[in-house]
């Protein structure tokens, strides 16, 4: 299979940047996974889909909105009332998410080449996205695993907690270079390392 | 330093000298001092000219209140108007300006408006500008006339062209309880709130935490009142739960407990940390909001209040004990209250001497008699202050007796010689926030001071906010608004004890000495009490009114000092109570904000642009790239010489003859799926989609529910249950509210899901006559022959390994597919197929060829769908089913949608063979002189090369009646007139015999 080719490339510059007088205040990334599925559930049906998500990725969903988990290869949240983020590091999850989900549960959409993921990890990382997002990221507020859709200016963006203070963030791939220069600008005052 | 500076004292670093200049003169001060604090102390008094009669103004007030005394901060090119003099940290290398006069501070000749005091009294502008024009000297015409120079003569600092490089940043914070002010009361909240665990945020707009206790010179417990505050913020620093905002104005209050606030990061420096903005704009959403906002202390208003040298006795009781600043050596104070005689001691221990206490009560209480003995001030009780002298510099008072009950002066009076005349008249607790988060103000006779509403919204107020002006009694309410604000049980709070005992906190009604001269109420707007009279005597009543015609309060101090007493004069003048005359509602915001703060980083570089995945592509293959929308589009690509019309004419004539390749990433797509999506594309689209066979696409048609037309494109069925829309670029993110609209709210029934899916797919249409070709000696896994992929259909291979889904369809009228391939391959898959296309001599082209060739098969696109044309307009009547409701069904056949005489689609060629261009009027005649008489207009234009001519695309009334006929063109703006000839649209291959091969 041909390799995804990522819309970061001219402005991926791996290294130290920004202000480094308190050491560095994030860490940023491109996560790249395999597969970026949204599954939508028709009201009524949102359990059955929690048990396909849980039987295909070993991810057991909490009630609730924006419940999540992560594993070492799969994500998942919920982002709306009845629909979820399944992410996968590997290929396929599309084709294997579609033939379990039956038509009276709800739908696949394949979104692995329409986002992308980057990652945002570190002491200053609540801090960073506070300029980007009227969200509370506060642990108590926005626990491990769960996640949320968010905006920044027209960009839309899914955003999961995957550690205390690490999120992954999940961008339409036409914005990403426009947000990436967002995030790396919004990260110059803390020092930010890109890896 | 001069003699104004103290030998000791203050919270500025005396070891750290800073120089600046103000007025290119240079000036040293210390590090903490403020722009006018180190002025005072330079011996400077001189700072401003007033708004309207250019009087000379010096210091008023120590903090945001200061109507006087604003400068023209410069950094480099950039100046900065209209900055309070004593809200400018200084740091090495300063530049500050003075404003609003002309040549020189000093010497302005503008201060001869001085001398048409009446002429140009309250309502100037109305009287003499508006109204019918009569002769040359009246009315607008008049204004025209004049308007150049009095706007340069009346006014504050002119403000910068030069592009500001500064970085503004936006910022969200949560927290449980916002605790804004960091005064006595301020601190006490926010120790309570903070050891309950909560998060908390504490503001406060001076550089330092802790407020009236850094300058009142009392001890709390036994320790001096700054080592109180100093500890507790201490304290606060120590918890993780806690944000401390120094130097953060609050200044505005809005529903939902989102509170705005702007943090001057940088202000202070002579430059910024890397990385760090200069300012940084708060958007706070807190549970619960403490308000220790403080008081104002309100100026007298009596003639000659404003020459330089009269200040506020509060201000000038900060500026000895924060900044160790005299502001004058031979200081009188004038006051209708007990705490001018507090800032009297503090002044005479500081090093000045107090020649006198003009008091305007008849009697005074003890305390202040002691207080008085102590600073050795003469105690002139039952007196006011009726002028003053002086000219750039207060020289001295006249001192008269005054009868407070009848507001009376007797003629007479004596002078008393002083640089520095301090004026209290009274507290107005600072309740703007409270204003603009709920109701009016409520006037507390005792205090002469409009109180907070009753909250109206999640805040609890504490302190002088609420009028409680002993520091003891405010400690104990910022720790009772710490506990209420987290609704913790109420326990009784040790009340501290506070040294020395508080003063009588209840001023005489007393605002205003009426005398000869003029007498300012708002000192920054130039409005005299007599101003506020006239308003009265011309008709006015409302307080709103007054506020409008005078202009009272409405400059950039917003009225901190000039409400009350306005409203005073007001009041007497109406001959009713303070109450019933009202007062106005406080507005956000509190404090001027700067405009990069509130736009951030939204702009520029910064600002949010999509690109398609082959975006780098184009730029590296010479594209001219331009925006639509968001989107950054190929718009040719140049060869070296060429103009922009000679490129789009080869890459459409290539593309006719050969082959062409063009980027379609940028159209919308919709993943429509669900059991019900059929029935919903019936529903929306005008034409059937329920019968249309899986790997087979449809262009389709959406009307709006007036009738009129809304957005086409294509839609491809992939599945039974899953439909891929195609909408245009414009359009993409209406059509998709438009869906989930009726979806969501009009048939919640139907099982169907919207997904924006235009990100997910890379786009690229080969168009001409060697398109097949091209596509199938580079296809694997599908032929692409006319059985397998028939017009409208869609089948699945790949390209160079990687996976695509092609649909048979054309906008430019060749024989032409659409290639979509995953977004990460399609600069993989656009490359394999440019490569197979060079044998061919197949071109990219860009959105003016595309143009072209739409315009050629005469394509509707936006510029056709205008919001105002129907299906009919647009000879798409044909696919507007009569087998089906859809939306827009029900209203397309109006009266008006259908009557004759509509602007329908028609096709133009021009006839004198020079371009046309959209927006021209279509007309029967030209007549360049006198333009009139539209039949329409043209919708959009190019060069054809498949006609050879200039050809455009037009709205006519008439439409195909009109075919075969002559008319002009006439477009006055750009100087084009000439004659065309009207035909159909179609004007290539109207058969579409290329299209089908």
């Amino acid at each position: 299979m041909v390799e995804q080719q990522s819309p970061l490339e001219p402005v991926f510059r791996p290294g130290s940047h920004g202000n480094f007088a308190d050491g560095v205040g994030v860490t940023l990334s491109e996560i790249a996974p395999c597969s970026i599925i949204q599954l939508a559930a028709w009201p009524g049906e949102e359990k059955k889909l929690m048990v396909v998500i849980g039987s295909v990725t070993g991810l057991k969903l909490a009630d609730g909105a924006g419940a999540g988990a992560s594993s070492d290869r799969y994500s998942a949240f919920g982002f709306a009332p009845g629909k979820f983020l399944v992410i996968d590091a590997s290929e396929g999850l599309a084709t294997t998410l579609a033939a379990k989900v039956a038509p009276a549960v709800g739908t696949v959409t394949d979104l692995s080449h329409g986002r992308i993921a980057i990652r945002i990890e570190g002491a200053k990382a609540e801090w960073v996205l506070g300029k980007l997002f009227a969200i509370d990221l506060a642990l108590a507020a926005f626990p491990l695993g769960s996640g949320i859709s968010t905006t920044h200016h027209d960009i839309f963006t899914l955003m999961q907690r995957s550690g205390p203070q690490r999120f992954d963030l999940y961008v339409f791939r036409s914005f990403a270079r426009s947000f990436w220069k967002m995030l790396c600008h919004a990260a110059d005052e803390v020092g930010y390392e890109v890896r | 330093m001069s003699s104004r500076r103290t030998a000791a004292g203050g919270r500025i670093d005396r070891l750290r000298t800073i120089r600046f200049t103000f007025d290119g003169r240079a000036y040293a001060g210390f590090q903490g001092d403020t722009l006018a604090s180190a002025l005072l102390a330079n011996g400077v008094s001189l700072l401003a000219r007033s708004f309207k009669y250019h009087r000379p103004r010096g210091v008023l007030t120590s903090g945001i209140d200061e109507p006087n005394a604003l400068v023209t901060v410069l950094r480099g090119d950039i100046r900065e108007p209209n900055i309070p003099a004593t809200m400018v940290e200084i740091y090495d290398g300063l530049v500050a300006v003075s404003q609003n006069r002309f040549p020189s501070l000093a010497y302005d000749v503008s201060a001869i408006n001085q001398l048409g005091g009446k002429f140009i009294s309250a309502g100037f502008y109305y009287k003499t500008f508006m109204g019918p024009v009569v002769g040359p000297l009246k009315g607008t015409r008049f204004w025209m006339l004049c308007e150049k120079v009095i706007r340069r003569a009346a006014g504050l600092g002119r403000a910068g062209l030069a592009p500001d490089p500064a970085r503004y940043e936006r910022m969200n914070a949560f927290c449980d309880v916002l605790v804004v002010g960091s005064g006595p009361a301020g601190l006490a909240a926010a120790r309570e709130a903070a050891a309950s665990g909560a998060r908390v945020i504490l503001t406060e707009l001076d550089p330092q935490f802790g407020g009236s206790a850094n300058w009142s010179g009392e001890t709390i417990d036994g320790e001096p009142s700054k080592a109180w505050a100093s500890d507790i913020v201490g304290e606060l620093r120590d918890h993780d739960n806690v944000r401390l905002l120094k130097r953060t104005t609050v200044w505005g209050y809005y529903d939902g407990n989102t509170l705005a606030a702007i943090e001057r990061v940088g202000d202070h420096k002579d430059a910024p940390a890397k990385g760090a903005p200069r300012h940084r704009h708060w958007t706070i959403r807190a549970k619960n909001v403490v308000l220790a906002t403080g008081a104002f202390e309100r100026p007298l208003v009596f003639p000659g209040n404003d020459r330089p040298g009269v200040m506020m006795a509060s201000a000038a009781q900060r500026y000895a004990n924060l900044y160790g600043v005299l502001p004058g050596e031979k200081i009188a104070i004038f006051t209708n209250n007990d705490s001018a005689y507090r800032a009297a001691v503090a002044l005479n221990k500081a090093g000045a001497t107090i020649a006198a206490i003009v008091d305007v009560r008849p009697e005074i209480s003890e305390d202040c008699r002691a207080l008085a003995r102590q600073c050795g001030a003469e105690l002139l009780v039952g007196h006011a202050v009726v002028g003053t002298a002086g000219g750039k510099k207060l020289t001295g008072i006249k001192v008269a007796q005054f009868a407070i009950a009848a507001g009376a002066l007797p003629s007479g009076g004596h002078n008393i010689e002083t640089d520095c005349l301090l004026m209290s008249g009274g507290w107005s607790p600072t309740i703007h926030l409270a204003s603009q988060a709920g109701a009016r103000p409520l006037w507390n006779e005792a205090l002469q001071a409009f109180l907070p509403p009753e909250a109206g919204q999640g805040w609890i107020g504490a302190g002088a906010f609420n009028g409680t002006f002993s520091t003891a009694d405010a400690i104990a309410e910022g720790f009772a608004a710490g506990r209420a604000a987290l609704d913790l049980p109420r326990v009784e709070p040790g009340t501290p004890h506070v040294e020395p005992a508080p003063l009588d906190p209840r001023p005489a009604p007393v605002f205003e000495i009426r005398a000869k001269g003029k007498a300012f109420v708002d000192f920054q707007h130039d409005v005299t009490a007599d101003d506020v009279r006239l308003a009265h005597l011309e008709g006015f009543v409302s307080v709103e009114h007054l506020k409008r015609y005078t202009t009272l309060g409405m400059a950039t101090d917003q009225g901190k000092g000039s409400n009350v007493p306005g409203l005073a004069i007001m009041a007497e003048a109406v001959g009713k109570p303070i109450p019933e005359v009202g007062t106005t509602r406080f507005r956000p915001p509190y404090a001027p904000v700067s405009v990069g703060a509130l736009a951030a980083e939204r702009f520029g570089d910064l600002k949010p642009e999509r690109l398609t995945p082959m975006h780098d592509w184009h730029l590296e293959n010479g594209a001219t790239m331009y925006s639509a929308g968001l989107w950054f589009r190929p718009m040719i690509y140049g060869e070296a010489g060429e103009t922009i019309e000679q490129a789009y004419v080869r890459e459409a004539r290539t593309t006719r003859e050969t082959a062409g390749i063009v980027d379609v990433s940028t159209l919308g797509k919709i993943a429509v799926q669900g059991p019900d999506a059929a029935e919903f594309l019936d529903r929306v689209y005008s034409n059937v989609f329920s019968t249309l066979a899986v790997g087979k696409a449809r262009y389709g048609l959406m009307l709006r529910e007036d009738g009129l037309v809304f957005d086409d494109g294509t839609t491809w069925r992939l599945g039974e249950h899953d439909f891929l829309m195609t909408t245009t670029t414009a359009n993409a993110g209406k059509v998709m509210q438009h869906l989930e609209y009726f979806l969501d709210v009009v048939w919640p029934e139907l099982k169907v899901h919207l997904t924006s899916v235009t990100d997910q797919w890379a786009g690229a249409a080969i168009g001409g006559p060697k398109a097949r070709e091209i596509l199938a000696s580079c296809v694997t896994g599908t032929r692409v022959d006319n059985e397998v992929l028939p017009f409208m259909g869609i089948v699945h291979g790949e390209i160079s390994g990687a996976p695509v889904m092609i649909c048979r369809l054309s906008f430019s009228g060749e024989m032409a597919f659409e290639v979509y391939s995953g977004a990460g391959h399609g600069t993989h898959v656009w490359e394999a197929l440019v490569e197979a296309g060079k044998p061919c001599g197949m071109v990219p082209y860009g959105l003016e060829a595309l143009g072209t060739m739409r315009i050629e098969k005469g394509h509707v696109t936006g510029a056709e769908i205008d919001g105002r044309t129907s299906a009919r307009d647009l000879h798409l009547g044909w696919m507007l089913s009569k087998k089906k409701p859809f939306i827009g069904s029900a209203m397309m056949d109006r009266e008006g949608i259908v009557a004759p005489g509509r602007l329908e689609l028609v096709g133009l060629i021009s006839l004198d063979n020079r371009p046309l261009a959209g927006g021209s009027h279509v007309v029967m005649e030209a007549y360049p002189e006198n333009p009139h008489g539209s039949l329409g207009h043209i919708t959009a234009a190019c060069f054809s090369p498949a006609l050879g001519k200039y050809i455009a695309l037009a709205l006519v009334s008439g439409g195909k009646a009109r075919h075969g006929s002559r008319a002009h063109v006439s477009d006055p703006l750009r100087g084009r007139f000439g004659p065309v000839e009207i035909v159909s649209h179609h004007f290539f291959d109207p058969e579409g015999k290329r299209m089908h091969g």
